[in-house]
């Protein structure tokens, strides 16, 4: 009965370790560096509502905005390179995404190129290989075309190598135990199972391009994001406004749909 | 001898599915990339130019000229990319959890979570470098309007992930606390926050990497970091320095990627299964929402 009234005695608390609290301590020293490197300004938060700049962005000249030649126009032009560059992209990426499989690799050789050649490609990102390909090859939205194509091939070979990676060994063995060559026993023993995920990540893709080709035109890679680059030029944030809210009302029901295929698919 | 006899005639097949179907799929398909082909004017010749163009410009980045960028501060841009990466990060992180909480479907109520998600899925739409568009004339050009950009970028998928890190809990836990007599707050500190954190700090991590990528592309409108340098390199057309430039950044954003990896493969150890030399499926399947 004593025993109720008496608590138990509590659990020693683990000290925290000498080299927990070095790392920590290096961490916010290192974050208040870079937070006067970057010129850290916490007043912008409440001095944002009274800015006078607000005064640019409203009203809206919706007359402006529903034109062909302003809004739809390259509207359409970045529908397009998002549509070619998925297309040419991801079917690049099958035949690649294959040889960067352990699974399904001809030989190690290729498995090891190929791997560092996209792992080089992926460390650069997208807008810079548009500003690259404009200087390259024009302004225009050829260049912002090429740029999103080696972008989606670069990260659709990433998503689909990992899932080929993940794939039911079983039925390549059984192909290949019955005299199968390299690329039917591919094509017999590991495609039909990964091809559901190779067409949703096609689309994810997809709604990842026709994010980055709305800015692509702030490089001048075309489409929609030239308009907003002109504009911002002339400070006309009103028009720029009134051009976000359409483009991404657009985005956003191209998306839905995207998304909605990409549930039943998998 | 008759079962024998049948073993020789080899057995009818079974009928080949019916793929008219496919042409419901394969035709507007067809229709949609002919029309984006004429519509960027995509001819054969400009196609097969391309290659000699982007080969031409190659050789001339060869070699880069990495003392030139070096005397120009190209360093310091790169270093200044990633601090806006990591600033960014942070203000993403801090201001991300205390919503993530009020938007999980498991501990808050459906009038809160419902706006949340709704700001957490507006954030997520636009891109950083339209939020740096618009954020410039407020800031000023220069570092800080990324590092709001990138912040506040953050905030949308750090919140949705941090969401559903919350409703995969057990939810134990909180009823235990609750049964000690705690209040929300007290559930979501002691029952909640231990069992996500190690899952949503990795996710911090990985979002840390994305938004090195992310700041040396601000660059390049003016918003701080690497991009302006680059930008310049190439519209002087100085193809050597450009080169250097781009190769420096290349080598920070792959070293960062490697550091981060490895750190947060140490945080979840033992969570998730993980490859050797690559980062989990299962963040790939959260980023991307595909569950294969």
């Amino acid at each position: 009965m004593n025993d109720h009234t008496n608590t138990s005695e509590r659990p020693v608390k683990p000290k925290p370790r000498a080299r927990s609290f070095f790392i920590a301590l290096v961490l916010l020293a290192l974050t208040f560096w870079a937070a006067i490197k970057v010129s850290f300004d916490i007043s912008t938060f409440w001095e944002v509502w009274t800015n006078p700049i607000w005064s640019m962005f409203w009203p809206i000249p919706w007359d402006w905005v529903f034109t062909k030649e302003n809004t739809f126009d390259p509207l359409i032009e970045t529908l397009q390179i998002a549509i070619t560059s998925t297309l040419v992209g991801c079917l690049l990426a099958l035949p690649i995404s294959f040889a960067m499989s352990s699974l399904t690799t001809p030989n190690k050789v290729i498995y090891f190129i190929s791997k560092t050649v996209m792992n080089l490609v992926r460390a650069v990102p997208d807008l810079f290989w548009a500003k690259l390909l404009v200087t390259a090859i024009g302004i225009g939205a050829f260049a912002g075309a090429w740029s999103l194509t080696i972008f989606s091939l670069a990260v659709m070979v990433k998503l689909f190598s990992e899932t080929v990676d993940a794939a039911d060994p079983r039925p390549l063995e059984a192909a290949r135990s019955s005299g199968a060559r390299h690329l039917p026993a591919v094509k017999a023993g590991v495609l039909p199972t990964v091809f559901p995920s190779y067409v949703a990540y096609s689309l994810y893709i997809f709604e990842l391009n026709i994010r980055a080709s709305v800015v692509l035109g702030l490089v001048g890679a075309g489409g929609v994001g030239r308009v907003i680059e002109t504009q911002r030029q002339f400070f006309r944030f009103d028009r720029i406004l009134g051009l976000l809210i359409i483009i991404f009302g657009i985005v956003w029901v191209i998306e839905q749909i995207s998304v909605s295929l990409r549930k039943r698919l998998v | 001898m008759e079962t024998l006899s049948d073993t020789s005639t080899p057995a009818k097949r079974p009928p080949a599915p019916k793929t008219i179907h496919r042409w419901f799929i394969a035709i507007p398909f067809l229709i949609a990339i002919v029309w984006s082909l004429i519509g960027l004017n995509i001819t054969l010749s400009r196609l097969l130019d391309a290659p000699g163009d982007a080969w031409s410009i190659l050789r001339q980045m060869v070699p880069p000229a990495f003392d030139e960028v070096y005397e120009r501060g190209a360093v310091g841009k790169i270093f200044e990319s990633v601090y806006i990466a990591w600033i960014g990060t942070i203000i993403g992180a801090f201001a991300s959890l205390p919503l993530a909480f009020l938007a999980a479907h498991n501990v808050a109520p459906i009038w809160i979570r419902s706006p949340i998600r709704q700001l957490f899925n507006a954030i997520r739409a636009v891109p950083e470098l339209i939020l740096a568009v618009i954020l410039i004339p407020i800031t000023g050009l220069g570092a800080w309007a990324g590092t709001l950009a990138i912040g506040l970028h953050s905030i949308g998928t750090l919140g949705k992930w941090a969401c559903e890190s919350i409703e995969d809990i057990d939810e134990g836990p909180i009823e235990a606390t609750r049964a000690c007599g705690g209040k929300w707050v007290s559930g979501m500190r002691w029952g909640v926050l231990p069992q996500v954190m190690p899952v949503i700090s990795s996710y911090w991590l990985f979002r840390f990497e994305i938004n090195v990528r992310a700041s040396a592309v601000l660059g390049m409108i003016g918003a701080g970091g690497v991009g302006s340098e680059l930008v310049s390199q190439l519209s002087f057309r100085n193809f050597p320095a450009a080169s250097a430039v781009l190769i420096m950044t290349m080598a920070v954003v792959l070293t960062i990627d490697t550091i981060s990896a490895a750190v947060r493969r140490r945080i979840i150890k033992g969570a998730v299964t993980t490859d050797e030399d690559s980062r989990t499926l299962a963040a790939i399947t959260d980023l991307t929402g595909i569950r294969s």
